[in-house]
């Protein structure tokens, strides 16, 4: 079969028999495709540093008849994410975006906008402040896979929420007024709310220039993720520990 | 219903948990060993045995050893104030191989790596803490993978361990970005080591 080149987003990788890697990747191509690396882990000629997470490349690959895993040829980088220092809360949140996509993205279903979503977002995340590119992408990504209920109406009545309290819940599938909150719901302040609305008017880098402290927009965070994880039914390892990080 | 008798399916099924060994291998190698005199296969349990006997992490660097503490922490000759930390034991081989470093080790036992849910906590870094607090180190070179989870062990550890007094250094990009330490050739390693610096 012949050999397909797509620019793509390196997502993880796993040790595979004695040499070999299994690898993740979101092509633009044909979106989340996994294939193997052979002889990656022993001999470092042909990948490099091009396997690393969150690696932006240029990929060429072969898909082998009846065989589910495509054969990674060869990867040139395009972007590492190893040119920006890489403190605690950089790589934290590199994880959360592979993982994310990881879960999010069904296998070869090409999906541009989400691709382009995550250049700019992993632009932005070149130094150790996290939280405006991490709420950016959580936010886009959990509109752009169809998971974001509308956040201007109260789920239960339908009543308008601009200008009233709103609320969430783990098991419920959107906000809610004052009056249909469920037991143990947590807020979700005004201001988060007009940030959103915010960043759907505007690219990433437009919200780069101020720097966010961890509580700017925790709460909306937290929706997204309680959003994201009901979804895929699981937890997500990365948003645990971005949770844990102390600024 | 298993086709083996059953000490000859265990066999199987133990090496079977050995990284790299399916099915077909586990057989071959059970019954090689099946087939191999007594002696030989004494000697083979023996030395399963002992290496889980008599191995124990080193108390000062982490490294695994038979003796307490290790052979590079008790020896006379190397630079105890001169401390490289590595992700590994196994790692500690590829920089011997330099013959150009004589100092002493500090092992890990991981990296942080926040897609398999390892954070700083889970770093074994206290008794490296220790070495440092009590004044006993000039120098800590930080040797982690060239890899995002080795620079961010690396930066975050560079952040830990910062006090007056103390150099830290971070091993140069001479080995490949993205490859592991245990592969890395000679001279890679040794241009790593000279063109280290200070973060
Ligand atoms: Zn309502
Ligand atoms: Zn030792």
């Amino acid at each position: 079969m012949p050999l397909k080149e797509s620019e793509a987003i390196i997502l993880r990788t796993y040790p595979l028999r004695e040499a070999d890697l299994l690898v993740t990747f979101f092509t633009r191509l044909e979106g989340k495709v996994r294939g193997v690396a052979r002889s990656a882990k022993k001999s470092k000629r042909r990948f490099g540093g091009a396997l690393e997470p969150l690696t932006y490349v240029r990929a060429y690959y072969e898909d082998r008849e009846g065989q589910e895993l495509t054969r990674l040829d060869s990867c040139d980088v395009i972007e590492s994410p190893l040119a920006n220092e890489v403190s605690y809360p950089r790589a934290v949140a590199l994880g959360h975006v592979a993982e994310l996509l990881g879960e999010l993205l069904p296998e070869r279903e090409a999906n541009d906008a989400v691709f382009r979503l995550t250049l700019s977002v992993l632009a932005t995340l070149s130094g150790a402040n996290v939280w405006m590119p991490v709420t950016y992408f959580e936010l886009w990504l959990t509109r752009l896979t169809g998971f974001l209920p509308e956040l201007s109406e109260c789920i239960v009545c339908g009543e308008a929420l601009n200008g009233s309290r709103a609320f969430f819940h783990a098991l419920a599938d959107g906000l809610m007024c004052p009056e249909d909150k469920r037991l143990a719901s947590a807020e979700m302040s005004s201001d988060s709310r007009s940030l959103a609305a915010q960043m759907f008017r505007a690219p990433v880098e437009s919200f780069s220039s101020t720097t966010w402290a961890k509580a700017r927009a925790s709460d909306l965070r937290k929706f997204l993720v309680q959003t994201l994880e009901r979804h895929i039914e699981k937890k997500l390892v990365t948003a645990a520990m971005l949770e844990k990080i102390s600024s | 219903m298993s086709r083996f008798a059953e000490p000859m399916t265990r066999l199987i099924d133990e090496l079977k948990k050995l990284p790299g060994i399916g099915s077909k291998s586990a057989q071959r190698l059970a019954f090689h060993i099946l087939r191999s005199t007594d002696a030989d296969a004494e000697a083979l349990a023996d030395a399963v045995r002992d290496v889980k006997a008599k191995l124990r992490l080193c108390s000062v660097c982490n490294n695994i050893t038979d003796v307490d503490p290790c052979i590079y922490c008790s020896s006379t000759t190397r630079n105890q104030r001169l401390v490289c930390v590595v992700e590994e034991p196994t790692n500690i081989a590829a920089i011997e191989k330099t013959r150009h470093f004589h100092g002493a080790y500090h092992v890990l036992h991981g990296s942080i790596s926040p897609l398999r849910g390892v954070g700083p906590e889970e770093l074994r870094i206290s008794n490296l803490l220790r070495r440092v607090e009590s004044g006993q180190v000039d120098e800590i070179i930080l040797a982690t993978n060239p890899t995002v989870d080795g620079e961010a062990t690396a930066v975050y550890l560079s952040g830990q361990l910062k006090r007056p007094g103390l150099k830290v250094t971070r091993i140069a990009m001479g080995i490949p970005v993205g490859s592991d330490i245990e592969y890395a050739d000679e001279i890679t390693m040794l241009k790593a080591m000279e063109g280290r610096r200070e973060l």
